[in-house]
């Protein structure tokens, strides 16, 4: 994926779908220099531990993070060095200070194998061993440095000793790694800043045969071929830009042959090339079941449309269309420009257009919105049906490093949020129509339950957000337990449902003072006043602590813009800085203080029954 | 692949501008001739010849036109 910083040049294009991984070795300084040039790139310092050569994986990774937006800053360990440098807590690596720690090891990295015809408790025991000593490393990891773990699973070896007995002996080398793989898994689901990065899948995709060379192996000790390294390499950024919060947020759709075959205007609904009577009405059905999986999972879905609108809705009447109407948040389907509609999704969903993927199979349609939109993803899917979910995921647009449950109601939340707004238009004074809401919030200190969605909000959060800066999952355990921080999240809920948790602060506290290095709050509850009862509340505990002065720091960036000017609506003064540079903001607290937030009532946000009026 | 061709797909693996490279050149005297360009090349020689080019195949090369001839690159038929 090109970052949308600059418009996609063809030496660019290289980096997307269909990616020659030739090509891409081979201009790889060319390249680097041409995304080097970009500015606003999000800094990270990851620390490459591996059991083989790694070079070539740096070279790669770097290409891919730099394309995302992502500037990083590398530590190679020595070759096959993952362990040592660890146990021994290497003074370069110590001093590094990365902020992911990425294990490059493979099948060839495993001590032990088990010995022919073992028994099912002594394999057992062998895998558990094994894992220890990868444990042994990650929990260093954490504990010593604080950063994000990825590491790799197993892959399988390309030669079988036992042929096909290797899938069902116990004592295998692929049932063994296997299980491997299995504890490897289990520690993810239980351990937060902890990833895998799934080899096993990625070396069937390209094949094992591809995946490793003996060629490069025996000259280079390059565990995974150069070609492969491209693919590894791709899918390692993809889950660094999830950890940081740049996975795609939305879906954008075309209708007529993209979710369905022909052209509802034309054909009639009843027409339409849809469900398992036909082989590439199939192909649409399984397309349309992918969808539906990215919704469940929190990807809002927007249909774009050249269609009349009525028409265009009539094909989800269709008695094998899998999506229906209400799994779409926003829908445009008229005749007008496309860029034009995606800017109008956009504005409605209250999102980037760096954060909208747009799959259409009209090429014209597609090279229109790349050229007038080059913030928005638009994969060259092509017009064949049946590829259109391989080439989606090809791309990782919508990797996620974790699921919380926010993520699961996030498309419901769109469609309850138009009812929220169709009810504003019954009042003329907005004061009114803020009180019929009868806002709830939840605001405290940060407690370990929420400690992921609070993680995922500071790091997707680029609108109302002060200071953009980012924190790991680590650092957030960090600070929670640090006495020297305030810390307060926010939860809103109102009659129509519960926003979920929405709002973030952080403060630093030294003497009289804290100062606000991290405040953000979701797009979702804007012009809600949400953030006078955060603010409220951080002055209650200023107030329980005995702090007189808080200290805002504003560093805009591209897109924070809308908070520009919060600190003077709030009655601080302006000490330090000057516009479009970092400015520092100064209130000293009156003795007595008039709460502001005026429509929001403080307490739990339990959600109450949806309003039927 | 022409000898041109090869000429520009190596002035990219050393991030050299289009048209420095012209075939004669010696390896020693190339600034970017490294590890990283070297397996660059291997994956282009190969991907070329159909053939996997070894290291000893590729320590016997002193100067771009070695490499073209490791690389089975066409040279154009002189009249």
């Amino acid at each position: 994926m090109v970052s949308t910083v600059n418009r996609p040049s063809p030496l660019s294009a290289a980096l997307q779908f269909p990616i020659e991984p030739t090509e891409v070795l081979r201009k790889r300084r060319p390249l680097r220099r041409l995304l080097l040039e970009q500015s606003n790139l999000v800094p990270t310092r990851i620390a490459i531990l591996g059991g083989s050569t790694t070079s070539e994986l740096r070279d790669m990774l770097e290409l891919f993070l730099l394309a995302q937006g992502i500037g990083p800053a590398f530590y190679e360990s020595g070759y096959n060095g993952y362990a040592e440098e660890v146990l021994f807590q290497n003074a370069g690596l110590w001093n590094f200070k990365p902020d992911i720690v990425f294990f490059h090891t493979t099948w060839r990295n495993v001590s032990q194998f088990p010995d022919l015809l073992e028994s099912d408790s002594d394999v057992e025991r062998r895998v558990h061993t094994e894992c220890a000593r990868f444990e042994s490393l990650w929990e260093k990891v954490h504990a010593d440095l604080g950063a994000l773990v990825i590491q790799n699973n197993f892959d399988l070896p390309g030669v079988r000793s036992l042929g096909n007995l290797e899938a069902s002996a116990s004592y295998s080398r692929s049932s063994f790694l296997m299980r491997l793989n299995a504890a490897f898994a289990r520690y993810a689901r239980t351990h937060s800043r902890f990833l895998v990065s799934d080899i096993l899948h990625l070396s069937a995709q390209v094949g094992l045969g591809v995946w490793y060379s003996a060629s490069y192996w025996y000259r280079f000790h390059m565990a995974v071929s150069p070609v492969a390294t491209v693919a590894l390499a791709q899918n390692v950024a993809a889950i660094v830009r999830s950890a940081y919060g740049k996975s795609k947020k939305c879906l954008v759709l075309d209708l007529d042959n993209t979710l369905w075959g022909g052209v509802i205007g034309d054909d009639g609904v009843q027409n339409l090339v849809l469900g398992r009577d036909h082989p590439v009405g199939e192909a649409y059905g399984d397309f349309q079941r992918y969808v539906k999986d990215l919704k469940r999972r929190g990807i809002i879905l927007a249909v774009c449309s050249k269609n009349d609108s009525e028409i265009a809705k009539q094909g989800f009447d269709h008695p094998d269309c899998i999506l229906k109407l209400e799994d779409f948040s926003a829908f445009r389907a008229n005749w007008n420009p496309k860029p034009e509609n995606i800017r109008a999704i956009a504005a409605q969903l209250n999102i980037g257009l760096d954060s909208m993927v747009l799959v259409d199979d009209n090429p014209a349609e597609r090279a229109l919105v790349a050229q007038e939109l080059p913030e928005v993803a638009v994969p060259d899917v092509g017009s064949d049906v049946s590829r259109f979910a391989e080439i989606i995921e090809h791309e990782r647009f919508f990797e996620a490093d974790k699921l919380v449950q926010d993520d699961l109601s996030r498309s419901a939340y769109y469609s309850v949020n138009a009812q929220r707004s169709a009810s504003e238009n019954a009042f003329s004074d907005y004061g009114e129509f803020l009180d019929s809401l009868a806002m709830r919030a939840e605001i405290g200190p940060f407690v370990p339950v929420y400690q992921e969605r609070i993680t995922q909000l500071i790091n997707k959060t680029n609108q109302f957000n002060l200071t953009t800066r980012r924190y790991t999952s680590a650092e957030v355990e960090e600070i929670s337990q640090d006495p020297g921080c305030v810390t307060l999240y926010g939860r809103l809920a109102d009659r129509f449902g519960d926003n979920g948790l929405v709002s973030v602060m952080i403060g630093r506290v030294s003497g009289a003072t804290v100062e606000l290095e991290l405040w953000v709050m979701s797009c979702r509850v804007l012009k809600r006043e949400m953030e006078l009862a955060m603010f409220d509340a951080l002055v209650e505990e200023c107030q329980a602590r005995a702090i007189r002065n808080i200290v805002g720091v504003y560093i805009p960036s591209s897109k924070n813009g809308l908070v520009a000017g919060l600190y003077a609506d709030l009655g601080f003064g302006h000490v330090a800085g000057i516009a479009g540079e970092r400015e520092t903001w100064l209130l000293d607290l009156p003795q007595a203080y008039t709460a502001r937030s005026r429509h929001i009532c403080r307490g739990t946000a339990a959600v109450e029954a949806p309003a039927t009026a | 692949m022409t000898r041109e061709e090869f000429c520009i797909e190596m002035d990219e693996i050393l991030g050299l501008p289009a048209g420095t490279i012209r075939g004669d050149e010696k390896l020693e005297d190339l600034e970017n001739w490294d590890s990283t360009a070297l397996v660059s090349f291997l994956v282009l020689a190969e991907s070329n010849g159909g053939r996997s080019v070894s290291l000893a195949d590729v320590a016997s090369c002193f100067t771009v036109a070695d490499l073209l001839r490791l690389g089975q690159v066409e040279e154009p038929i002189s009249s």
